[in-house]
């Protein structure tokens, strides 16, 4: 990120297409409508090139990345009335379900995780995709979200609670 | 290191629902829209560089001197004026007796302009009669030109080694002995 801020576009073509794939189904299962998800993860990585100046080497690349891409999540979901508060008893039946791949439409137990993972509250999907998309530590989630680690830790475990019940339940 | 926090199971199904990727179109627009940004510094910064390089050739071409390619900033100058409109001729080293004195005001020019003159001179002089020329170093002798004088007399002695000068004419132009 340093080397394109001093101008070097292959160095921007690097990172992006290190972390292209993750970010994108990042964002695709947060918001599960891909022409929102691809306009989000085209604004994204605008504000990326607009920010570039703003890039430290204190931070790591996909934190920094995941911070924005979080930021801007969060302004989508403000703007459909979305409350983000980390409810343990949410009702689920307002989320849409998700809808799979065709790869993963003729097994049970993948269209039901898909499902409870679209009816996860948003703070704990968050936490679930950066985990397993971003591959970042409880400390780096903690970090590009503005949370505590307990609380990240929290999150984190709920979701996986969940989604492990609904594999389970078939 | 085995984080506390992941569940094999639920990761490899996860993994399964499938690993989509933005569209080719959506990694273009993005990548380009990189390449545009850092272009706004880049490209006023090359347009002032030309202009720059064309000014400092303009001002060569007015500053032209007889032998070009001594003052020339580099090859690529050298191009742009053979391929520039002939509002001036640029006269190449070896093509360098094509430029016309008048328009060659600097020390190099004015040296080379009386070498043609005094080649010229001579080839004038050749063309003459004998009675014609010999009246000619009789004049130059007259208004103390005597070097040139002797230089003349002696190109007439070559060239009419056998013409009988008459004695009057003699004394007038002949060296002092």
């Amino acid at each position: 990120m340093l080397a394109y801020r001093q101008g070097d576009v292959r160095a921007f073509e690097t990172l992006y297409g290190r972390h292209k794939g993750p970010l994108y189904r990042f964002v695709l299962r947060s918001v599960r409508e891909r022409g929102q998800a691809e306009e989000l993860y085209q604004e994204i990585w605008m504000r990326v090139i607009e920010a570039r100046g703003r890039y430290t080497v204190q931070a790591k690349f996909s934190t920094w990345l995941y911070a924005i891409a979080h930021h801007r999540l969060v302004d989508h979901w403000r703007r459909r009335g979305l409350q983000l508060v980390d409810l343990e008893g949410a009702d689920t039946a307002a989320h849409r379900a998700y809808e799979p791949e065709p790869r993963a439409a003729g097994r049970e137990d993948l269209q039901r995780l898909a499902a409870a993972l679209a009816a996860l509250p948003e703070l704990q999907r968050e936490t679930f995709l950066l985990h397993e998309e971003g591959g970042m530590t409880l400390a780096e989630i903690a970090a590009a979200t503005g949370s505590t680690g307990d609380a990240v830790k929290s999150r984190l475990r709920y979701a996986l609670a969940r989604l492990r019940k609904a594999m389970d339940d078939g | 290191m085995v984080d506390p926090e992941r569940d094999e199971r639920v990761s490899a199904n996860y993994r399964a629902l499938g690993r989509e990727e933005p569209s080719a179109a959506l990694d273009a627009a993005i990548l380009a829209a990189a390449r545009r940004r850092r272009l706004r510094w880049g490209v006023p910064v090359s347009i002032a560089a030309v202009l720059v390089l064309a000014a400092g050739v303009t001002l060569r071409m007015q500053q032209e001197q007889p032998d070009p390619e001594l003052a020339l900033p580099a090859p690529q100058a050298m191009e742009e004026r053979r391929t520039a409109p002939p509002a001036r001729v640029i006269a190449p080293r070896a093509a360098a007796d094509a430029v016309a004195p008048a328009s060659a005001p600097a020390a190099g020019a004015v040296l080379q302009s009386r070498a043609k003159l005094e080649t010229g001179a001579k080839q004038t002089e050749e063309a003459l009669a004998p009675e014609a020329w010999l009246e000619r170093i009789a004049a130059m002798r007259k208004a103390g030109r005597l070097k040139e004088a002797d230089e003349s007399y002696a190109a007439f002695k070559r060239q009419y080694p056998d013409y009988r000068i008459p004695e009057a004419m003699l004394g007038k132009v002949a060296p002092a002995r």
